[in-house]
């Protein structure tokens, strides 16, 4: 195994959090975070039971390299430890005044070198696995941690807890956020699909947070069906499935008509044709947030009010 | 008798384009179906006329730069079309037409640079000059492209490059509109330009000497194919191998003289491109491959048996 | 003699772009119909040069050629070739033809834009093979033909432009002592009974002499001689101009020059 190599060096390791991974315990004097980060992994990531051990000295300089991650650790009243973040992290506002390291989707990692953190946060996906093992090489700690769903998020919560030391608030938000997930609202009736795109339309599926937000919201999305996240679909697919609402996320801003409505093809779903429109605005939408449930509540809000936000 | 076969298979295509898809219409409501006028009678129409436009495109600029083995995204367009839908998005710039109006003053710009480079220094088109014009612009269009997509941060870029790839999604009679008003003259100018291709075929020299206005015909058949290529990009992205095969596979049939090729390649474009569209919405459904992936994946393996047949001759 | 002049190039120079020296300089040329000159001189004296300074294909800087009394660059290339029809040295076809189809290229100046070939075109096709003796071989691919036969059949197609004026540059530069003879006998028929022009560039210096009427003698881009072979031809004139010592013999009343060699060859 590629860690085998590494055995030879002193270096810290951490282990990539997941399932799947071992962490290979070795002398961890360097830093304590990384022995938690192993022992999290050997436990399966972001399976529930974790158990706690000792207290350990929590991060104080942490890069968060994912939204999601900075607003977590804001809920967590950790906020003043953030000591870099990526372009895309907005909220809460407050974190405008932390310097940017980059857009976070090939992490500039002298750019995170020079914030001198003792955490590095990523999302996880293949790009982020292969530039956490760079900052492991480069010494520091590293957090890979998936965020695709909110049972996700209510694991990363519990880990970023452990990780700053403020465990009890962690453990509090992943279980508002389980509870969230487990008692989806009652059903709205109404079948809708995203339009993230229109030429090619793509619409999203059933891997994604918007679908299972819709679910929480009491709506079905027509597309739930298809594995991925998103797809490429044509008009007519669409419109055989025929939602009842068709939802599309605008950037923050007077919420106009999406643009395709007023297409001559895009007529044939019956969606345009009664103009029942949904826009969602705002970064709430886009990632998967502690506000989750802020985000339900305004989602089946829209979708309560029948004719959609169209002006 | 094979241009009663070439009309069949036409028909056929077409027919297919309109029966099959993920809305079940039945045959007798297949006049009114509002799926069927609206949505697949614009798209297969569109992709018939835009492959019809590339294997023409094709046929002549293989005479044009005496290569067989050119494609009408050869000289650059397809590079300048990116860059121009990519400039578009990443400086927010909104409105329905503005991605293919964008792509097609890119592609625009493209065949003008090409062509100055195609000069080379002369009063003439130098056909290997336009080759070689072709790739610089088109790799330098596309460095460009990358640069911008890894620098700005909109999301919609990675949507625009998926645009790029080729496909029928957003095909309107608006746009088959577009396509028939536009199309008649490069259409035209090409058709008139098959005896002098033929006699390009022997030469530059003897080409002259039998009467043929060399710079003029070279000037004529690089503008009116490019203009095709960059409609069709605007209208439906990079589509590739159309303009490439489709000639050959005309030419294995009905010989090399122009007059018969040209019109072959249109019908046979238009064939290939609108049965590969047929494939792309059929074949994952729900979901949709680029058409161009499509085109690609029947492309190469003709295109290995052809380089085995030329090298081989 | 006040024929009609076909050709008729005066005091014509012409320099390359970004050549130093000109390519040709106050040269002169004149045909009528029915007259069969030829051109000599070493390689890079002009020949080929003058063929396209005389077809209007460059424009001399000084001096004028005028085809049919009209200045060449006052004719359309498709109207020139209507009654001018050259076989250059090189072709390089790039399709595979029968050999009626290729010469069926020939007619392009008669054709009209839409229009198809009409019957007085094949017919045109069908003498001009004939008059090369090549309707043999109208249906062969000409990648099949030797290379007296192709020869044969791009010459057919220039005479199927029916023109008045016939330009062979090198015509038999790659062929056999048979093939050759064949085709000087074919351009001097066609000048007398088919009362061609025939302007014809070679190396072969003895077939020129004995076939042409009058010769011109091109030498770095000048003109040294031009007039009766008989004339033009002396032993100090060729080897002043190609820089080799020679011997002329007389056949048939016309010179024949014959190459020494470097040693003493014996009188």
């Amino acid at each position: 195994m590629a860690l085998a190599h590494r055995a030879r060096r002193r270096l810290p390791i951490s282990a990539p959090t997941g399932v799947g991974f071992f962490a290979m315990r070795r002398s961890a004097h360097r830093t304590h975070l990384a022995g938690l980060l192993a022992l999290l992994a050997a436990c399966g990531g972001g399976e529930r039971g974790a158990t706690t051990r000792a207290p350990l000295p929590p991060a104080r300089r942490i890069v968060s390299l994912s939204p999601a991650v900075t607003e977590l650790l804001y809920a967590l009243g950790a906020g003043d430890r953030v000591v870099g973040r990526t372009t895309w992290c907005d909220y809460p506002p407050a974190v405008r005044a932390v310097p940017s390291v980059g857009d976070g989707l090939s992490p500039n990692l002298e750019a995170i070198v020079a914030r001198r953190p003792d955490l590095v946060v990523l999302y996880r996906s293949a790009l982020n696995e292969t530039a956490a093992q760079r900052l492991r090489a480069l010494g520091l700690a590293t957090a890979v941690l998936p965020q695709d769903r909110l049972e996700d998020l209510a694991a990363a919560a519990r880990v970023l807890g452990r990780l700053t030391g403020r465990s009890a608030a962690g453990d509090s938000i992943a279980q508002s956020l389980a509870a969230l997930v487990a008692a989806p609202a009652p059903d709205l009736g109404v079948r809708l699909a995203f339009i993230v795109w229109d030429n090619p339309p793509m619409v999203i599926g059933g891997a994604s947070y918007l679908d299972q937000l819709a679910t929480l919201a009491g709506a079905r999305n027509v597309f739930h069906d298809l594995g991925t996240s998103s797809a490429v679909v044509s008009i007519e697919t669409i419109a055989a499935r025929d939602p009842d609402v068709l939802v599309t996320l605008v950037d923050s801003g007077a919420p106009r008509l999406p643009a395709f409505a007023a297409r001559r093809e895009w007529q044939a779903l019956r969606a345009v044709r009664e103009r029942r429109l949904v826009m969602l605005t705002g970064s709430l939408f886009g990632r998967p947030s502690p506000r989750a449930a802020a985000a339900v509540a305004e989602l089946r809000r829209q979708l309560e009010g029948g004719e959609g936000a169209t002006r | 008798m094979r241009w009663l076969g070439l009309g069949l298979a036409a028909v056929l295509a077409l027919g297919l384009a309109l029966v099959l898809g993920p809305t079940p219409v039945p045959w007798a409501a297949l006049g009114s179906s509002d799926i069927v006028r609206e949505l697949r009678l614009p798209r297969a129409l569109l992709a018939f006329l835009v492959g019809g436009g590339l294997g023409l495109a094709g046929a002549a600029l293989q005479a044009l730069v005496r290569n067989p083995l050119a494609d009408p995204f050869l000289l650059g367009l397809s590079g300048g079309a990116g860059l121009g839908a990519v400039l578009a998005i990443a400086t927010h710039l909104s409105g329905p037409w503005t991605l293919p109006l964008a792509a097609f003053a890119g592609a625009l710009a493209a065949m003008a640079l090409v062509y100055r480079l195609g000069l080379a220094g002369g009063a003439e088109l130098d056909p290997r000059a336009l080759i070689l014009g072709g790739v610089a612009v088109g790799a330098f269009a596309g460095a460009v492209t990358t640069a911008i997509v890894s620098l700005a941060s909109a999301v919609e870029l990675r949507n625009a490059l998926l645009w790029l790839w080729g496909g029928f999604s957003g095909s309107s009679w608006d746009g088959v509109l577009v396509v028939c008003l536009y199309f008649p003259v490069p259409l035209v100018v090409l058709l008139a330009a098959a005896r002098p291709l033929d006699l390009l075929a022997l030469g530059e020299e003897p080409a002259r000497y039998l009467g043929a206005d060399v710079a003029r015909v070279r000037r004529r058949v690089y503008v009116a194919a490019s203009l095709l290529t960059a409609a069709a990009v605007a209208v439906s992205g990079v589509i590739g191998f159309v303009g490439l095969i489709v000639p050959h596979a005309m030419r294995a049939l009905w010989g090399h003289q122009h007059r018969v090729l040209l019109p072959a390649a249109f019908l046979g474009g238009g064939i290939l491109l609108t049965l590969a569209d047929t494939v792309a919405r059929v074949v994952v459904a729900p979901r949709e491959l680029p058409v161009g992936i499509v085109t690609a994946l029947v492309g190469v393996p003709v295109f290995a048996l052809l380089m085995r047949r030329w090298t081989a001759s | 003699m006040d024929r009609e002049l076909i050709l008729d190039v005066r005091g014509v120079s012409y320099r390359y772009p970004g050549a130093r020296t000109e390519a040709l300089h106050d040269v002169a040329l004149a045909l009528g119909a029915g007259d069969f000159h030829a051109v000599l001189g070493p390689n890079g004296s002009g020949k080929t040069t003058l063929v396209r300074v005389a077809l209007g294909v460059l424009a001399p800087h000084q001096g004028a050629a005028r085809l049919l009394g009209r200045p060449a660059a006052g004719w359309s290339r498709r109207e020139l070739a209507r009654i001018a029809a050259v076989v250059p040295q090189r072709e390089e076809n790039l399709f595979p033809q029968r050999v009626r189809d290729t010469v069926l290229l020939g007619r392009y100046p008669h054709l009209s834009l839409w229009g198809a070939e009409r019957p007085a075109d094949h017919a045109a096709v069908a003498r001009a093979l004939e008059g090369c003796d090549v309707a043999h071989l109208a249906d062969r691919w000409i990648w099949t033909l030797s290379g007296g036969e192709y020869q044969r059949v791009r010459l057919a197609r220039a005479l199927a432009q029916e023109p008045r004026l016939l330009v062979l540059d090198e015509p038999t530069s790659s062929l056999d002592v048979r093939h050759e003879m064949e085709l000087f006998e074919l351009a001097r028929r066609l000048a007398d009974e088919s009362r061609l022009a025939v302007l014809l560039i070679t190396h072969h210096l003895n077939l020129a002499a004995r076939f042409a009427d009058r010769v011109l003698l091109l030498s770095e881009g000048g003109v040294v001689a031009h007039g009766p072979p008989g004339d033009v031809l002396t032993r100090e004139a060729v080897e002043r101009v190609f820089g080799w010592p020679v011997a002329i013999e007389r056949f048939q009343d016309r010179p024949q020059m014959i190459p020494l060699r470097s040693r003493k060859d014996g009188a």
